[in-house]
């Protein structure tokens, strides 16, 4: 017999469903707004009470349409907790296994279709089908906005800058809490043999970087490389069986928002996708940021850090660039936070190298294991990873220990 | 469902006029008002008649109160420079470096959050500021007439 701890465990409780037809005039994501308000009338829920979405593509990062992002956005559901986009039947085995694991409570699962263009003569012949089949297959998926000239934010660096300038606005910080941030990671990385980005730097280097998109320069960004990551997860009581202590995942959290896909209507700086994340994890962890040994928040650009610092709660917002003034070691270049907690053993993705965060999920791993010989952490046995985390999309918080 | 029928009467272009005029743009059965309101240099964003909330980016539901009468309606083109981004560098790694072009996340004065995209003119660039008041404007591309916002109280000096 296979385990199956699920069962009856979990249950449908409501359904929702829209007219079907040759050409309802309607886009896809009208259709899916209908459905799933329907649903949620018909379970005689409060919106607020859906913290998990599942939308519609075979694209995690699909905007536009009804994934995930939009749909959440166009619901006015605050804050969910697990999102993912699916199709064809296996959509609704990941939700229930996203209930079952505790990652959501209450999930919606919303799926819709339209008539594409190599379906039929009349449908080839509709422009708005037409525009749609011409713009997203260019890049497999719709950023929305992408192709359109009035929003003219192409790179996500971009408006990342802009909210580089509204913090140091807001909170009267100078550029030296990013230095800071750029400093740490390329020290740490200067022992991983595997980091692409090993010369050590200095703060006078990251001030004199190249201006990209002001405020950002270019030691604000992540290094894009090629690279491999892979990492096998299994139960606590086989894990126990086989050759290496056992890193367990103590807990998880997504964070998603109303605000949907867009940068510049983005919520405060406090509001945003970080911060649910990782008030879902407190909100599952009996372990806190005191009791953290290792702490690898995002780095695509140092902002994200600065966003991940403040949302795991080592200070309030706004006081990193003390908070990092304080813990700096200048003998050695890098910050500790609370005293004791190390940021980006590896690097980051500012100087290990860009994947998307996922060299944080493995060398976390290594550290907790302690078999890293001379750039070992000592005693380290608890590590909390916010990998690719966004302002808005995919936001995850991990809360990884070892015995 | 949609209260598209109401802002047919902002412009006379036909759907194929949009479409034509527009051939980068991804326009769909939810925005297509507002492309339409562009070529009549009107700015034109989804406002929920049942509630008051405007509807932005444009969804055919609002969010706030799930109404479907969504109604495009013009904006007074008042706001601030909420976000700003001076590009120094295009995509295009080969593109000869040009001046720094300042995009701007304005914040229009119809709700809190409200924001549109859009380049801000008639100020050098490194004279932008937030919290800058701004009102709309409108620069030719492509022979289009695209949204921009200009100062719309004294520039202050350089930084
Ligand atoms: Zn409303």
């Amino acid at each position: 017999m296979a385990r199956n701890p699920l069962k009856d465990q979990l249950a449908v409780v409501g359904v929702g469903s829209t007219p079907y037809g040759r050409d309802l005039k309607r886009t896809e994501l009208s259709l899916a707004l209908e459905a799933a308000t329907a649903a949620v009338e018909d379970a005689g829920l409060d919106r607020q009470e859906i913290d998990g979405i599942c939308g519609t593509g075979m694209d995690p990062l699909a905007m536009g349409g009804s994934g995930f992002l939009t749909l959440q956005g166009a619901l006015g559901i605050e804050k969910t907790t697990w999102q993912k986009n699916g199709w064809l039947g296996s959509c609704f085995v990941y939700a229930a296994e996203a209930v079952f694991s505790g990652l959501c409570d209450t999930v919606l699962v919303v799926q819709a279709y339209t008539r594409g263009i190599g379906m039929s003569r009349s449908a080839a012949a509709d422009p708005f089908r037409l525009r749609s089949a011409q713009l997203r297959a260019a890049g497999g998926h719709t950023i929305v906005g992408q192709s359109d000239p009035a929003r003219r934010w192409i790179h996500s660096g971009e408006p990342y800058a802009a909210w580089m300038a509204r913090y140091l606005h807001d909170y009267g910080a100078t550029k030296d809490v990013f230095a800071r941030i750029a400093v740490n990671n390329r020290t740490h990385a200067t022992t991983n043999p595997r980091a692409a980005m090993r010369t050590p730097i200095t703060m006078e280097d990251y001030h004199a970087s190249r201006v990209i998109w002001e405020p950002m320069q270019m030691l604000d960004m992540d290094v894009p490389v090629d690279c491999g990551e892979a990492l096998i997860i299994t139960t606590a009581e086989r894990a126990r069986d086989l050759r290496h202590s056992p890193v367990y995942i103590h807990a998880m959290s997504l964070g998603g928002s109303r605000v949907g896909e867009y940068y510049d209507n983005s919520l405060g700086w406090t509001e945003n996708a970080l911060w649910i994340s990782l008030a879902g994890l407190r909100e599952r962890s009996d372990l806190t940021i005191d009791d953290l040994d290792l702490f690898f928040p995002y780095d695509g650009y140092t902002i994200d850090t600065v966003g991940c610092i403040e949302a795991a709660g080592f200070c309030k917002p706004g006081e990193t660039a003390d908070l990092l003034a304080s813990g700096w070691d200048a003998e050695a270049n890098i910050y500790r936070l609370g005293g004791h907690t190390l940021v980006s053993t590896n690097g980051g993705a500012l100087s290990h190298g860009r994947a998307g965060g996922f060299n944080f999920y493995t060398e976390a791993v290594r550290q907790l294991r302690g078999t890293e010989g001379e750039r070992q952490v000592p005693d380290a046995r608890t590590a909390l990873v916010c990998a690719g985390a966004s302002f808005f999309h995919d936001p995850a918080s991990v809360m990884l220990r070892t015995d | 469902m949609t209260g598209m029928a109401d802002a047919a009467e902002v412009t006379h272009a036909t759907d194929a006029e949009v479409f034509a005029a527009l051939p980068a743009v991804l326009i769909d059965r939810d925005n297509v008002e507002h492309y339409r309101g562009l070529l009549a240099r009107r700015l034109l964003i989804n406002r929920c008649a049942a509630c008051g909330y405007w509807v932005y980016p444009h969804r055919p539901l609002c969010p706030k109160c799930w109404s479907w009468d969504v109604v495009p309606t013009q904006v007074s083109g008042d706001g601030f420079v909420f976000l700003c981004t001076l590009v120094h560098q295009e995509r295009d790694p080969d593109a000869a470096p040009g001046e720094p072009v300042s995009t701007a996340a304005v914040e229009l004065v119809e709700q809190p959050g409200l924001r549109y995209l859009a380049p801000v003119v008639n100020c050098p660039p490194d004279r932008v500021r937030l919290d800058m008041p701004v009102r709309l404007t409108w620069v030719d591309r492509d022979g289009v007439a695209w949204p921009a916002f200009q100062p719309s109280g004294p520039i202050e000096g350089g930084r």
